[in-house]
């Protein structure tokens, strides 16, 4: 008979419970899944449950989907349906999404809970198209320069500040057997669009390539053909793991491999590679902007970047619910600081107005060190562009694929200039162009 | 009803139901293959960009595709690859099933060991083989250390051999299944015929090309057929091991649609190459087609 009364409880307790959580409003959000590196279970616990449980009437449910992510949402955007928090991975897509009325307009849900104060501006403006703001920024990256502090020392070596002093320590560290750069394009070919930016934001200069993607300079004006000509010469002479041939063959374990096992000084890569500095072993590590490459050098700058976007479904049955869990996320500065740091700030780092005080003692002083850095040098306007949250999306392919055609000498950097010219034009002319951070 | 009356004036019962049966596999087709399909091919007269507006643009994405460099390239590569296909995995495949129907005792362990690559998902295959080419740990490294030079540089990083690698490592996974339609097709051979030609006195090289392979010359086409077909969309393995490179070097046509469609989002343009295979493989159909016409046993 107890037992039975226990049974009865049971069943009892689940349909309330069940009627309960029916009574709340669901929200599906649809997150590109990370399974291995344990960004899932961090994101279900800092974002689903923390807000979860920070109210009564909605429930949220991420839903990991594996491979192209950017694919599947698109399907269901097409078919009227998909999740009601869509995710992107740049402003490629949110442009797109939105020229086609997939996305709900943010602006009112912005205006009224003061998103503008909160989010840095460069950041927030990668998500306004037509006036309109239809994404948040989900992450901010930059472009980096790490090293073997511990190798520099024992050698002697010290940073470069101008394209002298660069190529001279390349020649140093080449001479003692080693790459001067860890880096390769195995498995993820858009390595090369990093090298090209790094290129014509240290050689050419932020102005100049601003002045390019806003159409009052051509790509083919001669301060981008020295910039690619430039990385062409050092990748020919082996910069990046010995050869062109070992870059196109290295991928990510690799080069993490040799800047770890002293096969290459330094590596040039985005703020995502504090993961693999972190993780050195024996040896200290430091981190600087890359320098300018010019003869004279000059004050270093930040590529701008937005890795990932957050947005509302248009088509959805709970748009203001989802508007809130982004309200939510974008005003809890605590949360996302402690989610970023348990990701060692390689994601999630919201590019929101951080203070000092908000990371803690127990940040790695280097890891504090740059995000103050970051905020002060761009916040004086000492910025550069990425290409791959500026460049609308022929000319995004076009800088990284075409890239190994100039280095295979099968063309030459002004025929190339001139076809990015094109596509940049074509761009422009179809309305396609994304929203740039103005100087 | 008229339609209904008609047919069942002109269909024996036989025919009704055979039609009856097939229907389901009709309507899942039309729905999942062929509305699809069509509804995509029209898409190549549009300049669709995947999300938004569609402009009817006639035939501009053909003329401009006439031009593409890249396109050009990747339909070279592409009969290329057909050639590749149907001279070196045949040759082998046919020679190690002839071999293999002469040998009694442990031709279970040959057939399944040359087989195993082709029920391997591609990503593992890819994976194999790009450790073995890699200059720095790899079967190149081992041949820099005893100072093969020339073998040190990974086949799928250097533009003159980057097509040839993808293919073989294509290759080194599809031979086996030819292997095994090859020897299902030789042991259907009469063994009087075999007979014949020992009391004949025929050589093994005489009894391949005088009875083995007329016999199974219907199987041989059909591998043909398939092979140039199924070069047509040879992507996975280029994707996985190059994604088309260096410098386009090993480009095809499908990672060249596959790019257009979903990297620069040219759908409408993409839809175009689309159209161009299906014609191909519309006319390669056709020519098969008329050889049977003409009597060819395929």
């Amino acid at each position: 008979m107890i037992i039975k009364n226990i049974f009865y409880s049971i069943i009892a307790s689940s349909i309330l419970f069940s009627a309960a959580v029916n009574a709340k409003t669901n929200v599906i959000w649809w997150e590109y899944s990370e399974e291995g590196s344990g960004l899932n279970d961090a994101l279900v616990k800092y974002i689903q449950d923390g807000f979860n449980q920070s109210q009564d009437s909605v429930n949220l449910e991420i839903i990991f989907k594996e491979g192209e992510y950017n694919e599947a949402t698109r399907t269901a955007l097409l078919a009227g349906v998909g999740p009601d928090i869509v995710s992107s991975s740049g402003a490629t897509y949110v442009a797109k999404y939105a020229s086609g009325g997939f996305l709900m307009s943010l602006e009112e849900v912005a205006e009224k809970n003061g998103w503008k104060d909160k989010i840095l501006p460069w950041a927030y403006n990668t998500g306004v198209f037509g006036g309109e703001l239809y994404s948040l920024p989900k992450n901010y990256e930059s472009m980096l320069y790490f090293y073997n502090k511990t190798l520099f020392e024992e050698n002697g070596w010290s940073l470069p500040t101008n394209l002298g002093e660069y190529e001279e320590l390349a020649e140093k560290v080449q001479a003692k057997g080693m790459y001067p750069f860890a880096y390769g394009s195995s498995g993820w070919p858009m390595t090369h669009e990093h090298l090209a930016g790094n290129y014509l934001n240290t050689v050419a200069g932020p102005d100049s390539v601003y002045k390019a993607m806003i159409g009052e300079k051509e790509w083919t004006a001669p301060e981008f053909v020295e910039a690619l000509e430039l990385l062409k010469k050092h990748m020919m002479a082996g910069y990046w793991s010995g050869s062109l041939e070992n870059y196109y063959a290295v991928g990510w374990d690799d080069f993490s491999a040799q800047f770890h096992n002293r096969e290459a000084a330094m590596l040039q890569i985005g703020s995502w590679g504090f993961e693999i500095a972190t993780a050195l072993e024996g040896d200290e590590w430091g981190w600087a902007p890359l320098p300018i490459l010019t003869n004279d050098g000059g004050e270093p700058n930040y590529q701008l970047s937005v890795g990932g976007t957050l947005s509302v479904n248009a088509a959805s049955k709970n748009k203001n619910a989802a508007a809130e869990v982004l309200n939510w996320i974008v005003s809890n500065r605590e949360t996302i600081v402690e989610f970023t740091k348990s990701r060692n700030f390689g994601a999630w780092l919201m590019p929101l107005y951080y203070e000092a005080s908000d990371f803690g003692d127990d940040v790695d002083p280097r890891l504090r060190d740059y995000l103050v850095d970051f905020s002060e040098r761009t916040g004086n306007g000492h910025y550069g562009y990425t290409t791959w949250t500026y460049y609308p999306p022929e000319a995004g392919t076009h800088i990284w694929k075409d890239m190994e055609v100039v280095w295979a000498g099968d063309i030459t950097v002004k025929d190339f200039l001139a076809e990015q010219q094109k596509l940049w034009e074509k761009a422009r002319k179809n309305d396609e162009l994304l929203p740039i951070a103005a100087r | 009803m008229a339609p209904f009356h008609f047919l069942m004036r002109h269909l024996s019962n036989r025919e009704l139901s055979s039609w009856f049966f097939l229907a389901p596999v009709i309507l899942i087709h039309m729905l999942v293959v062929a509305i699809p399909s069509i509804s995509s091919l029209a898409l190549c007269f549009t300049d669709w960009n995947g999300f938004g507006k569609i402009n009817f643009v006639g035939f501009d994405n053909f003329i401009e595709l006439f031009d593409d460099r890249v396109f050009k390239k990747a339909i070279i590569h592409n009969l290329i690859w057909t050639a590749l296909f149907l001279t070196i995995p045949i040759v082998f495949a046919l020679m190690a099933a002839f071999l293999l129907t002469g040998i009694r005792r442990f031709q279970m362990f040959y057939r399944f060991v040359f087989f195993f690559p082709y029920i391997l998902a591609s990503i593992v295959n890819c994976l194999i083989w790009k450790y073995l080419f890699h200059p720095i740990h790899g079967l190149t490294s081992f041949f820099n250390s005893i100072g093969w030079e020339s073998l040190a540089t990974s086949p799928l990083t250097t533009k003159e051999t980057s097509l040839y690698a993808v293919a073989f490592v294509d290759g080194w996974h599809f031979w086996g299944f030819l292997v095994v339609i090859y020897i299902t097709a030789m042991y259907q051979v009469d063994e009087d015929l075999y007979e014949a030609a020992d009391i004949e006195g025929a050589s093994k090289w005489q009894k391949f090309k005088y009875v083995t392979f007329p016999s199974i010359r219907p199987m041989f086409l059909f591998s043909f057929l398939i092979i140039i077909i199924w070069s047509v969309p040879a992507f996975d393995y280029v994707y996985i091991l190059t994604s088309g490179g260096p410098a386009y070097s090993s480009e095809v046509v499908a990672n060249f649609m596959y790019f257009e469609a979903f990297r620069n989002m040219n759908v409408g343009y993409a839809s175009a190459v689309g159209a161009l295979m299906f014609i191909y493989v519309f006319f390669v159909l056709g020519f098969f087609w008329s050889l049977r016409k003409l009597g060819w046993e395929i």
